[in-house]
């Protein structure tokens, strides 16, 4: 990506709708951050910067969803205005915990619809690449912060580390961990996206999907796996959305069956995400 | 002559607000602070989940503040249940919240809050002139980072604290190496107050009166009665004294107390209970000549500074007990109401759930600090605006966004969406 080896990279950091804890993974790379403008040129990182420069970049980092009408336009904005547009975290990538709206009961939350839903502004909570086109994700809730500066350092270089394929298990097992499908958790590990190091297994939680389906999954066969642990359908779809709903739009008619009792979404069907 | 200001995006905080001023002969016609983030409707996204789905969920309404979620809803879940956790469990989430508030504090006041009192427009760009200070902020930053990955598995949103106890216990000679590290850093905490006590801050008072958790037995974290030096609630009545309303500009509440503003944060602990502060932390204190309680927002820093000192000790103190294995409770679903009402870096967090008979979530409601503070901050805008009038347009934004950055607010808290009520 980069040219001139006098010119640095030209990075803006930002966040639409979202916690924060991606752009804070940024900074907790304790023993890193002030090296970091050795590294490249932060025109814009307003989180920590009074001085923002909002103009042409080579590399956007963008925390956070889509949820209001401000965040489609700065997303629209940044994107034109930069080469690269990279989507960091959960809600970047797949719409995280705040797009599960989109599977729950309409009743749970219309009592909480603002009144003067002009005002609000509100869209349907969605990931960047509903919206734009997106250059490369940085997945998880929150990002390994190991990974965003693997990242920022790769791509100085001009070599950008290869997205990770393998599911969560490989690192699990790599770690020794006992199989928390073995012990009957609901552990999603066997069709999520590793690159976490198995972290929360390690911590002794069963993986949510938080960084998101594996390309090759094998749904249909973790659904049996669920199944056959006792869990029903309501559950199995409830946690797979929890994170990662959008990104798993064939989930419903993989669940179809005579047995199942599948709850009933705006989703029937395939959707397409990519402009 | 009439002046507008407004500040679209204030850079600095965590989460996005704006401010919008108007003033007209040298009279303030409006002032409205309002976020900016899109709503998220966490209360409602969590109805129909099982109880164990709430601490997973809510987690992500903050990055900075997911431990303090995660704690609030499992104190709120496990009160529907009627579940008592033991003694260790709890000890040990009140590390996991002091760990938090050390890091919250410390990357608040170096990389937040004080470019604007040194003059720089970032903490990175104080970096060759304030290498030494970074560098001891973030040591803090580090420390807490790690007690919070040590007890939760991750530094954000952590996994290892569930329903009834952890999933995970640390073991004791990770203990033991931290308190050593904790020791290590307690001279960094000490030198961020005489830093702090150092910075010169306007004469100011606001009108709000300043509320937290009080507890006989400790400088309070995760137990007590929600208190100001005149009334005491307690926690499960807070519906009657905490109100909430909605502004037509902003996707935020705020809280009013019989019809009062109040605000809550380190200041207000430090108000309430100094007293049980450790000795250091006391010391530390009477050093700066800061005389509690202030009624003065601008010394919101200082009261976190002093709490980092605090925090210290309280930790080192919890390391040195013994870690028992413990096995995690049988929980049997039970329909019920639970309110938990912790101490967090920003103030009181307040998180309740009811449950069906099934342990499903019926219904939930969420009160972050700055949802409580935001009016209290507004006003406070109000207040201050006449004395800045003859000042610069430049001079009265920095003002402002000092006044703001004071009360360490959390706009991705405040925006979580709370249930709307028309006043």
């Amino acid at each position: 990506m980069k040219t001139d080896k006098n010119k640095k990279l030209k990075v803006g950091v930002y966040g639409i709708t979202g916690c924060s804890g991606c752009q804070l993974s940024i900074i907790f790379n304790e023993e890193e951050i002030l090296d970091l403008l050795s590294l490249i040129d932060l025109k814009a990182f307003p989180f920590i910067k009074e001085l923002n420069i909002d103009e042409e970049f080579d590399c956007i980092i963008l925390e956070g969803l889509v949820a209001n009408k401000g965040d489609l336009e700065i997303l629209r904005k940044l994107r034109r205005n930069s080469k690269m547009l990279v989507s960091l975290g959960a809600c970047a990538c797949t719409g995280c915990v705040p797009a599960y709206r989109h599977f729950t009961l309409k009743e749970n939350y219309e009592h909480l619809l603002y009144k003067k839903q002009e005002e609000l502004q509100d869209v349907e909570p969605s990931p960047h690449d509903e919206h734009v086109k997106v250059d490369y994700y940085i997945p998880g809730c929150p990002p390994d912060k190991k990974e965003i500066l693997r990242f920022i350092k790769g791509s100085v270089r001009g070599v950008l580390p290869r997205p990770h394929q393998n599911p969560v298990c490989i690192e699990c097992r790599r770690n020794g961990n006992a199989c928390l499908l073995d012990e009957g958790k609901p552990c999603l590990g066997p069709i999520t996206t590793g690159g976490c190091n198995a972290v929360c297994i390690n911590g002794g939680f069963e993986c949510w999907g938080c960084r998101g389906p594996t390309k090759d999954m094998n749904l249909d066969l973790m659904i049996k796996m669920l199944r056959d642990r006792g869990f029903d359908d309501r559950f199995i779809q409830d946690r797979m959305r929890t994170f990662v709903g959008l990104k798993l739009p064939m989930l419903e008619r993989v669940m179809q069956g005579p047995k199942s009792k599948v709850l009933q979404t705006r989703f029937d069907g395939e959707k397409k995400f990519y402009e | 002559m009439s002046k507008t200001i407004t500040l679209n995006h204030i850079t600095k905080i965590e989460g996005h607000a704006k401010l919008n001023l108007k003033i007209d002969k040298g009279k303030i016609t409006t002032c409205e602070l309002s976020a900016t983030e899109g709503a998220r409707y966490f209360e409602g996204i969590v109805k129909g989940r099982k109880y164990y789905a709430a601490h997973e969920m809510t987690s992500r309404i903050c990055g900075i503040c997911s431990c303090a979620h995660v704690v609030a809803a499992l104190t709120a879940v496990e009160d529907a249940l009627g579940l008592t956790i033991s003694e260790q469990s709890c000890r040990l989430r009140v590390l996991l919240t002091l760990a938090e508030r050390i890091r919250s504090h410390a990357t608040h006041l170096y990389f937040l809050a004080l470019p604007d009192y040194l003059g720089y427009e970032s903490a990175l760009s104080m970096a060759p002139e304030y290498k030494p200070q970074l560098q001891a902020a973030l040591r803090l930053m580090k420390m807490g980072n790690g007690i919070v990955k040590l007890l939760g598995g991750r530094d954000l949103h952590p996994v290892s604290a569930g329903v009834g106890g952890w999933l995970k216990l640390p073991k004791q000679e990770e203990m033991e190496e931290t308190g050593k590290e904790l020791l290590k850093v307690k001279k960094d905490a000490i030198a961020t107050v005489k830093l702090f006590a150092g910075l010169k801050q306007p004469e100011f008072e606001s009108d709000a009166e300043w509320f937290s958790l009080v507890d006989p037995n400790e400088y309070a974290v995760l137990k007590g009665k929600f208190a100001s030096g005149k009334s005491s609630f307690e926690k499960h009545e807070y519906r009657k004294f905490i109100e909430e309303y909605h502004q037509a500009y902003s996707t935020s509440n705020f809280v009013v107390k019989e019809d009062r503003r109040y605000f809550v944060s380190a200041l207000a602990r430090l108000n309430n209970n100094h007293r049980q502060l450790s000795r250091d932390a006391q010391k530390a204190l009477k050093e700066t000549g800061l005389k509690p309680p202030s009624k003065n927002p601008y010394h919101n820093n200082l009261a976190q500074a002093i709490e980092l000192i605090h925090c210290i000790d309280h930790a080192m103190e919890i390391c040195k007990r013994e870690i028992k294995q413990e096995e995690m409770p049988e929980i049997t679903p039970r329909a019920g109401r639970g309110v938990g009402a912790i101490e967090v870096p920003r103030g009181t967090l307040w998180h309740e759930y009811t449950l069906d008979e099934k342990g499903i979530i019926t219904d939930a409601n969420i009160i972050t600090p700055t949802a409580q503070n935001l009016f209290a901050m507004q006003e406070d805008i109000r207040k201050r605006m006449p004395s800045l009038l003859k000042k610069k347009k430049q001079e009265i934004v920095l003002d402002m966004e000092k006044l703001i950055r004071n009360y360490d607010p959390c706009f991705s808290c405040a925006a979580h969406f709370l249930e709307v009520k028309w006043l």
